[in-house]
């Protein structure tokens, strides 16, 4: 059976009504906005994970699996996964301002790449699959969570190092630690995800190009976005970084996940990661 | 309204301290007796704390028409301080009617109290109202009066932003470093030096739920005795930096004249404790604590100039909710308003009908509905059978009503009670309902209004509630 034609259209309405209210309810202090935003936006995700069981049972999933399509719905998808783990785990509901417009401009360029594919058809077997993509997407989606975290840690402590404005930060605003608890799972779970993803992606290379290096444009980035990782991950672990620091270490690393994503895969003609149509 | 309402007080702002002093109520009860028995009133109850003395009176308007209630109140209250009547005169308002109501329901949101927003004066309300049902003072009106008080306080409470923020220097501190560690279980915290004020920090942090509590002090032995109170641990002031490592708050209030807790210092304690937060609140003047720990990464300073900034602007920010709390106030005051009107016997026998045939007709159109197509004889036969039935079974408690109102004094008795039973007023069940009827056995000892505690200001206000 499918899906109506207008489920895309539905999906990106309900993610973008979701994130305006839920920016409209925070700037306005209003839990009835917020709770109405996270509602719509509750339907968009399950109306997302219908149209991503639709791609992967449909009669041509093998092709739907490689489209540019898929893997952005993929990935607007995990982040929202990952938002409901950290919601759940940590209360983190505050992040809903950060994945809500992820979710919503991930979706969105999904559906602007409907009939354009990835050039990596012989190497996407399931298990590949699981291993690169869902390994480097979860890190991604982990990514763009500590992101967000790390961004309201230095706009909090920005405020309470100054002593200025205090009171017009929101009740259910959580705290700094618990912002940088939020860096230390991100580090913590993203980098061993983001190894895996790498290394089975060489791994994948070798078995079936006998290079396990060809550099790529993006296979460079991701080289330099591991270092910066494993820098991390050893900081944090091994000296103990905490607060201000990681925090703007994890945004830098998410900017150069979503100029590896964005930027390298639609700009740059000779990746061979790139979508093509 | 053949009932009127007058409230005559005094407050912080009306009268200083010894005028305060001079005319507080030793003893409320037996003033309202007295009270009662030396003006033609109907009802009396009087509140007296430090920052205020409010009573309120009602009293018939016919029986009172030639006589200044206000006056006479008083007359009596001078009387029983032995105070001049010119200076009490000159030091009280007078409020009548919806006035008084306004205000009695100012005085219960606390948005007349001096730290606006505080809610021991709520305690202190039903504390005083108890006791006025206890002596026999307080009847229908100033039950409904103190109810309805009570929940204007309580929707003040929920709706605004009244009471949300700190506005006491040691609760300010607290709630910093809720926005710095979320909840302070399995933190620790040090108390360097010993003054009241962060003796009164320290208290809150432990009603917070900090798992242990150092104290250091220059004296040992000083400090083993503020151990012994605050169930903590005594520190020697020279292993303080030591035992830093493991601190996660710090409140400090010595009177060095230098800084006793430098920035080099806490460097070497962060690496200690691999960068967890700290967070120092420096209440000495001179200050303990060098300015430049500040600076460091993950440690967080606030002076006691920080902390009086953030206590000025959650007042500000107070102050802009009590236009929102005032608004509340307005409509309640316009609702008590009908309810004294109402009192009348007719607009309570019209409402006892009205809700009978309301009823009458439900049930009719259930039963019709449940019997399927009926030939018109049937139906107008149930019809009256279902109106006769609920006109005759009121019949007999109209009557009643009727009786009462020609005795003295117990006709809005028994009109409330019946407004009450049938709910007439559609009224939602407060949880002060039957406050009256409460035994003074579950009594919570109550804080003055002055003595604020914003730790137990919200235990009060729950704890003195009751479920009907």
């Amino acid at each position: 059976m499918g899906l109506p034609d207008f489920l895309p259209i539905l999906i990106i309405g309900l993610y973008f009504l979701g994130t305006g209210f839920y920016v409209l309810g925070s700037a306005l202090r209003n839990e009835r906005i917020k709770v109405m935003a996270l509602f719509l936006g509750g339907i968009g995700f399950a109306l997302h994970a219908l149209d991503l069981a639709h791609q992967v049972a449909g009669a041509d999933a093998a092709v739907a699996l490689t489209s540019g399509r898929f893997l952005f719905c993929l990935l607007g998808f995990g982040i929202l996964l990952i938002f409901l783990l950290l919601w759940w785990r940590l209360k983190m509901r505050f992040l809903a301002v950060v994945a809500l417009p992820l979710a919503l401009v991930f979706y969105a360029t999904a559906d602007a790449t409907s009939g354009i594919k990835a050039s990596l058809p012989p190497m996407l077997s399931g298990l590949f699959f699981l291993l690169h993509i869902g390994t480097l997407f979860s890190s991604m989606a982990l990514l763009a969570m500590g992101a967000g975290a790390g961004l309201a840690f230095m706009h909090l402590e920005k405020r309470i190092k100054t002593k200025t404005g205090l009171k017009k930060f929101q009740q259910d605003m959580p705290a700094l630690d618990t912002f940088d608890k939020v860096n230390h799972w991100v580090i913590i779970a993203g980098f061993p995800l983001y190894t895996i993803g790498l290394v089975s992606g060489f791994v994948w290379a070798w078995l079936s190009a006998k290079r396990v290096f060809s550099f790529d444009p993006k296979e460079i980035l991701a080289l330099v976005m591991l270092g910066l990782y494993a820098y991390l991950f050893h900081q944090r672990l091994v000296y103990g970084w905490r607060g201000r620091k990681p925090a703007v270490m994890v945004i830098c690393v998410f900017l150069l996940t979503v100029l590896s994503m964005l930027g390298i895969n639609f700009l740059v003609p000779t990746t061979f990661h790139g979508f093509k149509p | 309204m053949d009932k009127n309402i007058y409230l005559v007080g005094l407050n912080h702002r009306s009268a200083s301290v010894d005028v305060r002093e001079k005319f507080a109520l030793t003893s409320v009860a037996d003033f309202e007796k007295s009270l009662l028995a030396a003006c033609p009133l109907r009802e009396v109850m009087a509140l007296s704390t430090c920052n205020r003395v409010e009573i309120l009176v009602v009293a018939d308007s016919a029986r009172c028409q030639d006589m200044d209630i206000s006056e006479a109140v008083l007359s009596h209250w001078a009387e029983t301080c032995k105070g001049p009547l010119d200076v009490l005169r000159t030091h009280t308002y007078k409020n009548q009617g919806l006035d008084a109501v306004s205000h009695l329901f100012c005085v219960a949101a606390s948005l007349d109290s001096m730290i606006m927003g505080e809610p021991q004066i709520l305690g202190q309300l039903k504390k005083s109202y108890r006791k006025a049902v206890e002596t026999g003072t307080a009847r229908v009106i100033i039950n409904r009066l103190l109810h309805k008080s009570f929940s204007v306080a309580k929707r003040v409470r929920t709706e605004t932003a009244i009471a949300s923020s700190a506005v006491s220097i040691s609760y300010a501190a607290v709630e910093l470093a809720k926005k710095i560690f979320g909840e302070l279980g399995g933190k620790t915290a040090m108390l360097v030096g010993a003054g009241e004020m962060a003796e009164l920090a320290a208290t809150h942090l432990l009603a917070s739920g900090i798992d242990k509590l150092f104290i250091c002090n220059r004296t040992y032995a000083r400090a083993q005795e503020l151990a012994k109170t605050m169930h903590g641990e005594a520190v020697f002031f020279e292993d303080m930096v030591e035992r830093l490592k493991g601190v996660d708050i710090v409140i400090s209030s010595t009177g060095s004249p230098t800084a006793i807790i430098r920035a080099k210092d806490i460097r070497e304690v962060l690496k200690k404790r691999r960068n967890r937060a700290m967070f120092f609140i420096d209440i000495a003047v001179p200050r303990d604590i060098d300015p430049d720990v500040n600076s460091l990464d993950n440690v967080y300073l606030y002076d006691i100039d920080d902390l009086k900034e953030v206590v000025e602007e959650n007042m500000s920010a107070r102050q802009g909710e009590a236009v929102k709390a005032r608004a509340i106030v307005d409509l309640e005051t316009d609702a008590f308003a009908t309810w004294m009107k109402s009192l009348a016997l007719q607009p309570t026998i019209t409402d006892l009908l009205g809700r009978a045939e309301d009823v009458a007709q439900r049930e009719l159109a259930k039963t019709l509905k449940r019997l399927g197509p009926v030939d018109e004889e049937t139906r107008e036969a149930l019809e009256v059978l279902v109106h006769s039935v609920s006109r005759k079974l009121l019949h007999e408690p109209i009557c009643f009503l009727k009786r009462r109102t020609r005795e003295e004094g117990t006709a809005e008795r028994f009109i409330d009670v019946t407004r009450r039973i049938f709910n007439l007023d559609s009224d939602p069940v407060n949880p002060d309902a039957h406050l009256d009827r409460r035994t003074s056995e579950e009594d919570e000892p109550l804080e003055c209004e002055c003595c604020r505690d914003p730790e137990q200001e919200s235990q009060d206000a729950s704890t003195h509630t009751e479920h009907q």
